[in-house]
């Protein structure tokens, strides 16, 4: 055919699922990601813990090997709720750490560049652009939060028996749950700094001042103010609380699981709603 | 060029900086920071000011609550002292307890009602009629609130509102400027680079002062605001400048030192939230670490010059407790000398980073 004949055509060619569109922007981010030196050794090191507390399930089932420590040793070594609290307590601050170096590499360069039109040019639209970024997240998250989790309560429940595993199933269940609630917020949190600051060094420092101010300003308030509501303000504060709720544990002082659970609920809602206002692909500029 | 000429242009460049870092549509969230604690405090004054005026109208002398007993009926209680602030009854509920073996259940109501005397409040708690507890606490209490303050101004303003507000306004000064591709202007003024970094931290140092100490200042004067005039005329008069300048004093050296930090971090590293999370993390176990690795932190040195130690937190975990060991506080001046001279050193080590400083806007 000759070239001037050769106008615009439709792609007649076989079209990809909406779920594989998904997993595009995923599939280069974790290779970019994990060529980052840094990247790389903070995910290292959030393995450690959940190595130790392999080992805590290891010696709470051979206390032979303990024998220094007399009787005191089976009181210590009980994997219960409790344990995996401090589990997902020593995790979620990993997480944090890691979303702070990982997220905001994720929007910032695009919103910086003006890059959004390519990619809403194509099949995509702003929530798949959304939630394809924080698949790339938890995609980073979840080999440090909730398979480790799992990892550890199959552990347990292989060593433990039959009925440990029919009597705390709920454990697994909670580590798994509590574990995607954070990630999700966390994600969301971290792309949201992302889409307001734009520059992806101050999102990362913003994204950790954001738990760390939070916390500190809840404590503020409730000691000024002689209240405990305000701990509801602490995002980690009131995930504690939805876990210990999970976990069957006691809850903490202050706001009931459920009260924690609306606030984080709002909190989503707000993140969401930055990142609509931001995310967006043409920026007109008076 | 004469030390006189160095001085004129250090002055120069920070008055240019300094423009940008008050208003700076980036540094605001730094006034937040700042200025939070104040609003709480606000709040505070202003609910115990409302309360105190509402309810002196409703006032009871002290010696007739002084004279209710438990056991009195709440007949002979209102008899007494007349109508309560808050009077407030909860449905009856059934109790079972054991008496002799044998299994007794009870249907109790209970009713709860609040009193004040022109200073404290008297919570008085009956259980079918009969006062069960009577507890009475001041509506404001002056120790508390300062302990409180001394509480705020280490865990929020040192540890947090003055560090995440230095690693913005010091990080900005040169890694924001690369990333706005702006630094070679500042490159192309003919001053010595250490001029520059002089000028750029002076500026920086200005700014943190200025706004975490009006802060700090003004969470102070809110705090002190709603307290009873005579103790607050003997506090002025005893110790009150002399707790203000301290606190003034320890937020600005926290500005001097942990902005040296970030400064330096800032031209070192293309990445300064690296040191930061390692430095938040040192300074936050600071309180668990052997006493010659305490002294190795910012917060040591400035945690010594504040006149009101913290309060204890006595939720903390069991072995946080029992790790906790403070060392020993260092003398005032060994204090401020030791900021100073961890802010001379830091500096001396970003001179000669900023010496070989080059521009890659491209990396950014």
């Amino acid at each position: 055919m000759a070239v001037y004949r050769r106008g615009y055509q439709r792609y007649q060619g076989p079209l990809t699922g909406e779920w594989d569109r998904l997993l595009v922007l995923p599939r280069f981010a974790w290779e970019s990601l994990m060529q980052q030196r840094l990247i790389a050794i903070l995910f290292v090191l959030a393995l450690f813990w959940p190595a130790g507390c392999a080992l805590f399930i290891y010696f709470s089932h051979h206390l032979d090997l303990l024998q220094g420590f007399g009787g005191a040793a089976s009181n210590i070594f009980q994997v219960n709720g409790e344990f995996f609290f401090v589990f997902m307590n020593v995790q979620s601050f990993a997480a944090i750490v890691l979303s702070a170096f990982a997220g905001p590499s994720l929007i910032a360069p695009d919103l910086a560049n003006g890059a959004l039109p390519l990619y809403f040019s194509r099949p995509l639209t702003r929530t798949t652009y959304v939630f394809s970024r924080m698949f790339v997240l938890a995609g980073v998250l979840s080999p440090v939060t909730w398979i480790p989790g799992l990892l550890l309560f199959a552990m347990q429940s292989g060593m433990a028996g039959w009925g440990w595993f029919a009597e705390n199933y709920r454990l697994g269940l909670a580590v798994m749950g509590g574990f995607f609630l954070w990630i999700l917020l966390v994600s969301l949190i971290a792309m949201a700094c992302s889409a307001y600051v734009r520059w992806r060094v101050v999102a990362g420092a913003l994204v950790l001042g954001l738990f760390f101010i939070l916390g500190g300003a809840a404590e503020l308030a409730n000691a000024v103010l002689r209240v405990d509501w305000a701990s509801a303000l602490n995002p980690g504060r009131s995930m504690e609380q939805v876990w210990r709720a999970m976990l069957g544990l006691e809850p903490l002082p202050g706001p009931d699981a459920w009260q924690c659970a609306v606030c984080l609920g709002l909190m989503v809602a707000g993140l969401a709603v930055v990142l609509r206002r931001k995310l967006r692909p043409v920026e007109v500029v008076s | 060029m004469t030390n006189a000429i160095r001085m004129r242009q250090v002055w120069t460049i920070a008055r240019l900086q300094l423009t940008r870092v008050f208003f700076s549509k980036r540094s605001f969230w730094v006034y937040l920071l700042a200025l939070f604690p104040s609003v709480i405090f606000l709040g505070h004054g202003v609910e115990v000011k409302w309360k105190r005026e509402r309810w002196g109208a409703q006032k009871t002398e002290s010696g007739i609550l002084q004279s209710i007993r438990r056991g009195d009926t709440d007949g002979e209680v209102l008899q007494k002292a007349g109508m309560p602030i808050t009077d407030f009854r909860s449905g009856a509920f059934r109790r079972r307890r054991e008496i002799g073996g044998e299994n007794e259940e009870r249907e109790i109501e209970r009713r709860y009602m609040m009193f004040f005397d022109g200073t404290n409040r008297w919570d008085l708690r009956f259980e079918n009629g009969i006062l069960q507890s009577k507890r009475s606490r001041p509506l404001n209490d002056f120790d508390e609130d300062r302990q409180i303050f001394a509480g705020v101004f280490q865990y929020f303003y040192l540890r947090l509102a003055i560090f995440f507000g230095c690693l913005g306004i010091f990080m900005n000064l040169f890694r924001g400027e690369m990333m706005d591709k702006t630094l070679h202007f500042w490159f192309l003024i003919p001053a010595r680079r250490e001029v520059l970094l002089a000028g750029k931290y002076l500026a920086g140092l200005i700014a943190s002062v200025l706004i975490f100490g009006t802060g700090a200042a003004l969470s102070f004067a809110l705090m002190l605001w709603p307290q009873d005039p005579a103790q607050l005329s003997a506090f002025w008069q005893v110790e009150g400048a002399v707790h203000l300048f301290w606190y003034a004093a320890a937020a600005g050296l926290a500005c001097a030192g942990y902005g040296s930090v970030f400064l330096a971090s800032g031209l070192l590293l293309r990445n300064p939230i690296l040191p930061a999370v390692v430095i938040l993390l040192w300074e936050s176990i600071n309180g668990i670490l052997p006493t010659l690795l305490q002294k190795l932190s910012v917060l040591y040195y400035v945690q010594a010059l504040c006149p009101t130690p913290p309060p204890v937190n006595a939720n903390a975990p069991l072995l946080v407790r029992l790790l906790s060991a403070p060392a020993e506080p260092p003398a005032a001046v060994v204090s401020v000398l030791g900021v100073m001279a961890v802010t001379a050193v830091v500096l001396w080590i970003s001179s000669k980073a900023v010496r070989r400083l080059e521009i890659n806007y491209g990396v950014e």
